[in-house]
């Protein structure tokens, strides 16, 4: 990746954690742990690889994203918003009564959001038929799925992991924010994925694990997913709150309240801080 | 009035730890979901009988019923959506057609998870399994109530299903056995009568003193059970009052109202008004917006009230 390329990402990866924390401590609630794991995928996705038209989000050369792991939608809105799909300010209005951004994805509600989700598993299904779709009228248009390792433990999970493959869908990349924890503990300790890149790849995808936070990795995996003739599973190693050092890879770090975000203010700060360093 | 308030969470898991120390054969299944939400106490004290399955609704399901065939008495608790609607085929068959001894409580329910919006809202639960035949279905009005439901849950024979709301819940009435099946008049009235569940009940007691102060005089009767249904005191109700208004934290189809209405129409025939959730999709919101949004907020039910009044005389 060109240095210029990736410095704009870095500062777009940035921006995308700062909105995440200023929008849900604001409203005093929201997943904190699993926006800010996944907010690296989000910015390579938005930031180099996604097609994508915010002044017509129905385009229909779009990519498409299902953020399966629908609670994690503050990161989204984030990157959706700075990249145009709406204005910024509209951030604040997370959960409030009539908003356009409830704090699990929904189609029918934001620009730039293509399926609705929030109760884990369903999302990645409806992302495959997103790519059954389209490969049926040969379109070249690119699906993208995320999901969480905890929700990995639905069964639904795995009926894709055997249907994509033998539906022989190539147009369509299952992204997992491997990290490493579920809502209440370490996913170790619940049920344990174990070598799940193996398992994919015993599944029949084309897999391959990369560091979550290491954005020309992220690309560059895309980039090879995209040559192979399979659909690809990129098992992204990731820690959960990144970004937020003193909240991350902790356990009650999957969703804040009140005065749990308590530092926040500072921790905007020095992101901001580091932003303007780039 | 002001009440005590009590964490719904907490006095589930109290009640199963001390019923768990009378009945060996009680465990505990969870679905990324148990420690934080009451349940802790117990997995410190049974972490033999404990089963964190992970994020697996429709294994848990199954695999309740599993230990129920072994001789076991689990109770799986998690967010309602995630226990009725979401493993619904599971609950019909491994629980509800095998008639298996599983005790699922739907917890959250209504709009309790108001942070989380749509995906999470519990508004069609009792529903989905006042469907099932042969399933009791539960929704405790208050905390004393949650407590005696739940031990009378973990000792009846057969499936149950209860819901709750999370949030910080009332305590309104002293603590006393509580029996399946039976509906209470708490306030007698002549001019129209309330009939609720769960613990939007408070909402409903405040209102009727607001319309006994207006002249209206409001018989209350709540309904703990919702299956099997409490006919004779609908019944009474009906024949005291002549007509009823069903409130409710779940969709106005589908749920209790729905249920007196099936009982008016074979043996009291009265004209029902329904006030729950409207079918239709919700924002996301706070609470208390959302509860006031679907009028079932006390001034919300006084004014519903008096309209039905007002329309059944004009
Ligand atoms: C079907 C279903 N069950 C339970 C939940 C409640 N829930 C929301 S997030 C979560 C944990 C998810 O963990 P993971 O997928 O690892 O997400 P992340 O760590 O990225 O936040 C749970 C159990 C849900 N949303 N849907
Ligand atoms: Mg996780």
């Amino acid at each position: 990746m060109e240095a210029n390329t990736l410095n704009e990402l870095k500062k777009f990866a940035l921006d995308i954690r700062i909105e995440t924390l200023n929008m849900i401590s604001k409203h005093g609630f929201g997943h904190m742990g699993g926006s800010l794991s996944v907010a690296d995928a989000i910015t390579v996705l938005y930031g180099n690889q996604m097609k994508y038209d915010p002044e017509n989000p129905k385009w229909d050369g779009r990519d498409y994203l299902v953020l399966s792991k629908g609670h994690c939608g503050p990161a989204l809105y984030s990157a959706l918003a700075i990249k145009g799909f709406f204005p910024r300010e509209e951030l604040l209005t997370i959960n409030k009564l009539g908003t356009r951004l409830p704090s699990h994805v929904d189609k029918n509600l934001t620009p730039g959001i293509d399926m609705t989700a929030g109760s884990l598993g369903q999302g990645v299904s409806c992302a495959l038929g997103i790519a059954l779709g389209l490969k049926l009228q040969n379109k070249p248009n690119m699906v993208y799925a995320i999901i969480g390792d905890g929700e990995a433990q639905e069964g639904q999970v795995w009926e894709t992991m055997l249907i994509a493959p033998n539906r022989g869908v190539k147009n369509f990349i299952v992204l997992l924010d491997n990290n490493k924890q579920q809502l209440d503990e370490f996913t170790e300790h619940i049920s344990s994925l174990g070598d799940i890149r193996r398992k994919a790849e015993d599944f029949g995808w084309y897999a391959l694990t990369v560091d979550g936070h290491d954005l020309s990795a992220i690309d560059e995996a895309i980039e090879k997913c995209k040559a192979e003739d399979k659909p690809g599973f990129i098992n992204m190693e990731t820690v959960k709150g990144k970004g937020w050092p003193d909240k991350e890879a902790i356990l009650g770090n999957h969703a804040l309240r009140g005065a749990a975000f308590a530092g926040v203010d500072e921790a905007i700060d020095n992101l901001r801080k580091e932003l303007a360093a780039i | 009035m002001k009440y005590e308030m009590f964490d719904a969470k907490k006095i589930i898991g109290e009640v199963t730890l001390q019923e768990a120390d009378a009945n060996p054969n009680i465990v505990v299944v969870s679905t990324d979901s148990a420690p934080r939400t009451g349940m802790a106490g117990f997995i410190a004290k049974y972490p033999d009988r404990y089963y964190e399955l992970g994020i697996m609704e429709q294994s848990a399901i199954g695999v309740s019923s599993g230990f129920a065939t072994a001789g076991k008495v689990p109770v799986f608790c998690a967010p309602a959506p995630f226990v009725t609607a979401r493993p619904f085929e599971m609950f019909k068959i491994d629980i509800g057609y095998m008639q298996q001894n599983v005790k699922a409580i739907g917890r959250n329910c209504g709009f309790n998870y108001s942070d989380l919006g749509p995906t999470h809202y519990g508004l069609e639960d009792i529903a989905l399994v006042r469907l099932i035949p042969g399933v009791t279905v539960l929704a405790p009005i208050d905390a004393s109530q949650l407590r005696g439901a739940m031990r009378t849950m973990l000792r009846h024979g057969g499936p149950v299903y209860l819901r709750i709301g999370t949030a910080p819940i009332h305590k309104i009435f002293d603590e006393e056995a509580f029996v399946i099946g039976e509906g209470k008049v708490v306030r007698e009235g002549k001019d129209v009568a309330i009939v609720t569940t769960g613990e939007i009940a408070v909402n409903v007691f405040e209102a009727a003193e607001t319309l006994a102060a207006q002249g209206i005089n409001a018989m209350v009767v709540t309904m703990p059970t919702i299956s099997p249904l409490d006919e004779a005191i609908i019944r009474k109700a009906a024949e005291a009052t002549g007509r009823i208004v069903v409130v409710e934290e779940h969709y106005e189809v589908g749920g209790l109202g729905t249920a007196v209405c099936e009982t008016c129409a074979k043996i009291a025939p009265v004209p029902v008004k329904r006030l729950g959730v409207p079918h239709v999709y919700l924002s996301a919101g706070p609470y208390d917006d959302l509860v006031k949004y679907c009028k079932l907020d006390s001034a919300g039910i006084v004014e519903t009230v008096k309209a039905f009044i007002a329309q059944e005389n004009s």
